[in-house]
């Protein structure tokens, strides 16, 4: 006979009746395979806590959404928004699947470089573009979108004697019904800066205004804004057309899309409440097909999205350190990742499945991480079985964000592999170690 | 006016080289030459040529048709015949001057009323012409013109001749058949002269090697027939072998047929069908004592050509389209061109859909694709795992193509349109309305195209509705015969729901094979096919957008050429360069641009640049490369070419390929282009090009070829 699985005493309040409508378990099944591969020999390779990325996942995500919207528009182009995730592994992925590169930093262009990408599919965002950085776009012919009126102003400068001008877009920000209005990017479109701004690069003669960029929100969970936005953006195109008579080629239509990841203070799950990437593919694309523009002249449709795309396709695994019963009673679990690996904990109520048999009942507990920070919370409030030290966890949809944000604090950020479409693990990025974080360290002579 | 005289002298020029269906300067100017030997003669039909040329020019005639000498080379032949056959007197120069004009007259009145009917005229107004003035010189009226005591004359009177040497310069060491042979062909001049003979030959063996391989195996066949019959027991007299038996071979093995095996054997039939009309006309015509003259291969050619051009279904022995004057161009033109000019035979009709759609049931395709329904195609949304649903697909919406827009295929009004049917359950379907939700769009008179199965109230057409391609005319669905979403198309002659489709290709999509993208043109997707439309690049579109009118000035180191774009009455777009006269045929079909013949200067920029823009798709998907072939002609390699034209009409040894693709560069657009020989299978590359485009518009061209990189920039003026 097989030897049953320890279980460790607990206590709990008898709930005398009938059953309730959801039956009697709900807890679901261990979740002890990543594509085939083993979660616990993942773990005895690489060590424990473990980012997974699976390829296939990836491409699934990214094929589908680019269905979504290449059969309901006829000019679709999505750009990887590299800061959700720039292991250049990913990126390669993204790359291969035909996306662009989406970048907001000097950092992330040539990162973008680095990976082959060619210049001309490099859209160049956000606020924070330094001159030596805007002269290296333009060199590169990139898309490069402004921000703020220093910016166009710097640009003109730049752009001064170039025999090819810069290719640039306008982001426009706006009201599309949903809070908060993100008016802290670009021109506002209502206050007619949005208009004032691209009649000052079509008159400087030295811009070559390519598209117009947008990105409403981050996790919007309705698809009516999108229809706002497109309808916006559809208006300042054809303005531009009309008035101008300059086409615009292209209308980036950002990101924002959410995973389906439930996010804090959320009453139902994310996997229930969330639209598909096809609804808002039908909203975004039927609002721009109808927004008059001729068949051959529609503009070509940009998308920027990160999270969705691959959100899904990131697992963190891990292991229990210890169990604890708080002062009022509650159960507590220690695992051996904290907030600073896992970033998105801050947002999202993270599932997060056992990879080993468990018995059937489950118990309220506390997910904290190893920091030695009052803040190092997982989860504050979640079902699961009883988990003994030694025990490993897995933690859903984390591909999105933390391999970005994650940060260096106290401990050391782990390892990720990828498995690949044969199911094959590849180690994408090392453990950091020691030496690493101090290579650049400089103690002065009189301290040693 | 230095233009209108070169004009006029290559008009000249043509009509003597059109005695040989050729157009070749160099065939024609031997014979300018060759008809001195007799010098009346010669003189003679150089003034009738002048003088038909003029007057037609003067009264207004079509320019083309005078310039090639089609109007003038009766006359020609008018004139050599009046100064072989007569002594120069005063009378002679009333009566040539009379006889030439009344040629003239005929020859236009028959070239129009012939020509109607797509028939040539050959020599039928000379011979026409001639023997009015032989039957008005021999009447019991005096006319006043003297007969030369031509051996000629009184062998063309009776049919037969003794060969022999009458001309003692003639005689040369040759051996007889050489002999014959050469003196064959003087005799389309009316003369019996070896050299003649000899300078016509290798004029011949320039113009084509086809033509002369024919007029061999005309002279042969004509021969061994007369040694196995016996028809002419002193042999074939030497001017029927040649104006009769020699030319009739080359006219139908070469120039009104492309060369073939089939034509080269109509050919030798013909020539033996001369033998009857030969013994025939002349004993026919001997009762008026005229000559038949090349009578049998007016009527042999003119009544073949006729019977070809009636056929309603020519398959095989394809008749000669556009006429170069050159065997080897009209053949490797035409084998060039047959799979080239799609655009010429079609509507173009585009994928009905966006995005990339595979066919799951594709022309005959053993579900419901049957007899005279059968050439349809449906098509449906597949992922990667060749699903076309999500789980659970229970329900329609759970299919990848449901609800997805449907386009109008091309341009077109709507006929009809039913759009109340319910969609069905998955795994239902409906018999009763077999097509279900269904818009029908008329494209030309008897072209109209189909999409069924659509979903119910999402049509957005109505019947009358004018539609452009790619507009939204509703939502693929699943009412009809459909168990579960997909989409229907066909092509059908007649408006009606449930007619008969219509085998017809699509225009232009993009397919992918072994994961790598492929362009097909007029083309028909067969099961399993994912399909894409094309994905425009607008900037290389407008770069290749050449409305009439438009001009550009091409600069290089050397040259510095102006061309511009012209319609022609056959709406046909061409470049003509000012400075060279070259001139390059193109169709701009929205999708590719190419172009399908060029004339003219072969060192101009504009014939360079006809070579590396040969082909060129729209699109900045580097996977995409174009194929095509150039026609053989452009071999640069003369002997190689020489070999080639000999086989040509059985086998074809020398291919020239062309390919080209867009070339991702840090800024900008580039197109590069290569070209390859490939002898006997094995390839090798014989140019590269590479043709930039900037802010819409061509901006320079490169291009290597025969060890020369030419380097051209491209202004453009205006449109």
């Amino acid at each position: 006979m097989q030897k049953l699985v320890y279980e460790r005493p607990y206590i709990k309040k008898l709930t005398a009746g009938v059953m309730n409508k959801f039956g009697s378990r709900s807890g679901g099944k261990p979740f002890e395979y990543i594509d085939n591969v083993p979660v616990k020999s993942l773990i005895a390779s690489y060590g424990s806590p473990l980012f997974v990325l699976s390829e296939k996942q990836i491409r699934r995500n990214y094929r589908a959404a680019y269905r979504a919207f290449s059969t309901r528009y006829p000019k679709v182009q999505f750009a990887w928004s590299y800061k959700t995730n720039y292991l250049n592994a990913v990126c390669s992925i993204f790359h291969q699947e035909a996306s662009w590169a989406e970048v907001v930093s000097g950092f992330e262009y040539r990162k973008a470089l680095g990976n082959g990408v060619p210049g001309n599919k490099i859209i160049f965002n956000g606020p924070g573009k330094t001159a030596d950085e805007l002269l290296l776009a333009i060199e590169n012919d990139s898309l490069i979108h402004i921000d703020h009126l220093e910016e166009l102003n710097q640009l003109i400068i730049l752009a001064e004697g170039k025999a090819n001008k810069p290719r640039v877009g306008i982001r426009v920000n706006m009201d599309t019904g949903i809070y908060p209005i993100w008016d802290r990017f670009g021109f506002n479109y209502e206050s007619g800066d949005a208009w004032a701004a691209i009649l000052k690069v079509i008159n400087s003669g030295r811009l070559q205004l390519a598209g117009l960029h947008c990105h409403i929100g981050t996790y919007v969970q309705v698809t009516g804004a999108y229809g706002i936005a497109a309808a916006k953006m559809a208006s300042l195109a054809l303005r531009c057309k009309a008035e101008l008579q300059h086409s615009i080629a292209y209308l980036d239509m950002g990101g924002g899309f959410p995973s389906t990841n439930t996010l804090k203070g959320s009453y139902l799950p994310g996997t229930d409440t969330i639209p598909t990437i096809d609804d808002f593919a039908e909203e975004i694309t039927g609002t721009l097909t109808k927004a008059g523009f001729a068949n051959d002249e529609l503009p070509l449709l940009i998308l920027e999205s990160g999270r969705i795309l691959i959100d899904d396709a990131g697992y963190l695994l891990g292991t229990v350190i210890a169990n604890k019963r708080l002062s009022e009673g509650k159960r507590a679990t220690i695992v051996d990742f904290g907030v600073n690996v896992l970033f998105t904990s801050f947002w999202y109520e993270h599932q997060i499945s056992p990879a080993q048999e468990f018995a059937p009942n489950m118990e309220n507990m506390v997910v904290y991480g190893p920091l030695c920070m009052n803040i190092d919370v997982i989860r504050e409030s979640i079902n699961l079985p009883l988990l003994n030290p030694g025990d490993n966890v897995v933690v859903h949809k984390v591909g999105a964000y933390n391999m970005t944000q994650w940060m260096q604090f106290i401990t050391l950020r782990p390892a990720v592999v990828l498995i690949d479409e044969q199911q094959q693990v590849h180690l994408i990025k090392a453990k950091e170690t020691l030496d690493y974080i101090e290579r650049d360290e400089h103690v002065p002579g009189h301290l040693k | 006016m230095k233009n209108k005289i070169q004009l006029f002298i290559k008009a000249v020029v043509n009509s003597y080289a059109i005695l040989f269906f050729s157009q070749n300067k160099v065939l024609g100017a031997i014979l300018l030459l060759v008809s001195f030997f007799n010098p009346v003669a010669g003189l003679c039909g150089l003034c009738c040529a002048i003088f038909s040329l003029a007057i037609t020019n003067l009264l207004g005639y079509r320019t083309e048709t005078i310039n090639a000498g089609i109007y003038s080379f009766n006359s020609l032949l008018l004139g050599i015949a009046f100064g072989s056959f007569y002594n120069v007197n005063t009378v002679f120069f009333i009566w040539l001057t009379l006889a030439c004009l009344f040629t003239v007259i005929v020859t236009v009145v028959l070239v129009e009323r012939l020509g109607r009917s797509g028939l040539p005229v050959l020599s039928l107004p000379f011979i026409f012409c001639f023997w009015i003035v032989l039957l008005a010189a021999n009447s019991v009226f005096h006319a006043g013109l003297e007969p030369k005591s031509s051996y000629i004359l009184s062998e063309l009177y009776n049919g037969t001749g003794n060969l022999g040497s009458f001309h003692e310069y003639l005689y040369l060491n040759l051996p007889f058949y050489l002999n014959l042979f050469f003196r064959s062909l003087s005799a389309i001049l009316f003369q019996n002269n070896v050299i003649t003979g000899i300078l016509i030959s290798l004029g011949l063996l320039i113009h084509s090697r086809i033509a002369f391989s024919l007029l061999i195996i005309g002279f042969i066949t004509a021969l061994c027939f007369n040694n196995i019959t016996n028809v002419y027991p002193d042999g074939i007299s030497y001017y029927h072998l040649g104006a009769n038996f020699m030319l009739t071979s080359v006219a139908i093995g070469s120039f009104f047929t492309i060369p073939s095996l089939r034509s080269y054997l109509w050919a030798i039939v013909c020539v033996l069908m001369v033998f009857v009309l030969i013994n025939a006309f002349t004993s026919l015509l001997s009762i008026y004592n005229l000559p038949i003259f090349s009578l049998p291969f007016c009527i042999i050619n003119i009544g073949l050509l006729y019977f070809l051009l009636l056929r309603r279904y020519p398959e095989k022995l394809q008749l000669v389209p556009i006429q170069h004057y050159s065997p080897e161009r009209n053949l490797y033109q035409f084998i060039n061109q047959k799979s080239r000019l799609n655009d010429l035979k079609y509507f173009r009709f585009y994928l009905p859909f966006m995005g990339s759609w595979t066919v799951s049931q594709g022309y005959d395709g053993d579900i419901t694709h049957k007899g005279d329904w059968g050439k349809a195609l449906d098509f449906v949304i597949e992922d990667e795992e060749k699903h076309t649903y999500k789980l659970p697909g229970t329900l329609p919406e759970h299919f990848y193509c449901f609800n997805k827009p449907v386009l109008a295929c091309a341009d077109g009004v709507v006929t009809t349109v039913t759009d109340h049917i319910e969609d069905n359950i998955i795994g239902e379907v409906n018999t009763k309305d077999n097509w279900g939700n269904t818009v029908v769009i008329k494209h030309l008179d008897g072209l109209y195209s189909k999409v069924s199965h659509l979903k119910k109230k999402s049509i957005t057409v109505k019947p009358g509705d004018v539609v452009k391609q790619g507009d939204q005319i509703g939502l693929c669905g699943n009412s009809g015969r459909s168990p579960e979403p997909h989409l229907h198309f066909q092509v059908q002659t007649t408006s009606y729901i449930d007619a008969k489709t219509l085998t017809y290709p699509f225009a232009g999509y993009i397919s992918r094979e072994a994961n790598k993208n492929k362009f097909n043109s007029f083309e028909v997707p067969a099961k399993e096919d994912e399909l894409n439309p094309v994905d425009i690049n607008v900037s290389i579109k407008r770069a290749f957008d050449f409305p009439p009118g438009y001009t550009a000035i091409i600069t290089s180191a050397t040259a510095k050429e102006s061309i511009e774009a012209f319609t022609d009455e056959f709406n046909q777009t061409y470049f003509y360069c000012k400075e060279t006269g070259a001139t390059a045929y193109f169709i701009n079909n929205g999708t590719l641009f190419y172009f399908t013949s060029f004339y003219g200067d072969k060192n101009s920029l504009l014939y360079y640049f006809y070579l590396s823009a040969y082909k060129i798709l729209f699109s900045s998907d580097e996977d995409l490369i174009v194929h095509d072939t150039l026609p053989v002609q452009l071999s640069t390699n003369k002997l190689q070419l020489w070999l080639q034209d000999l086989m040509a009409p059985f086998y074809r040894f020398i291919s020239i390929n062309y390919s080209s693709c867009y070339l991702p560069q840090k800024t900008g657009l580039t197109i590069k282009a290569a070209q390859f020989k490939q002898i006997f299978g094995r390839q090798k590359q014989t140019m590269s090009a590479t043709i930039n485009i900037a802010d819409n518009s061509i901006h320079d061209f490169d291009i290597q070829i025969n060890g020369r990189d030419t380097k051209a920039e491209w202004i453009k003026e205006s449109t």
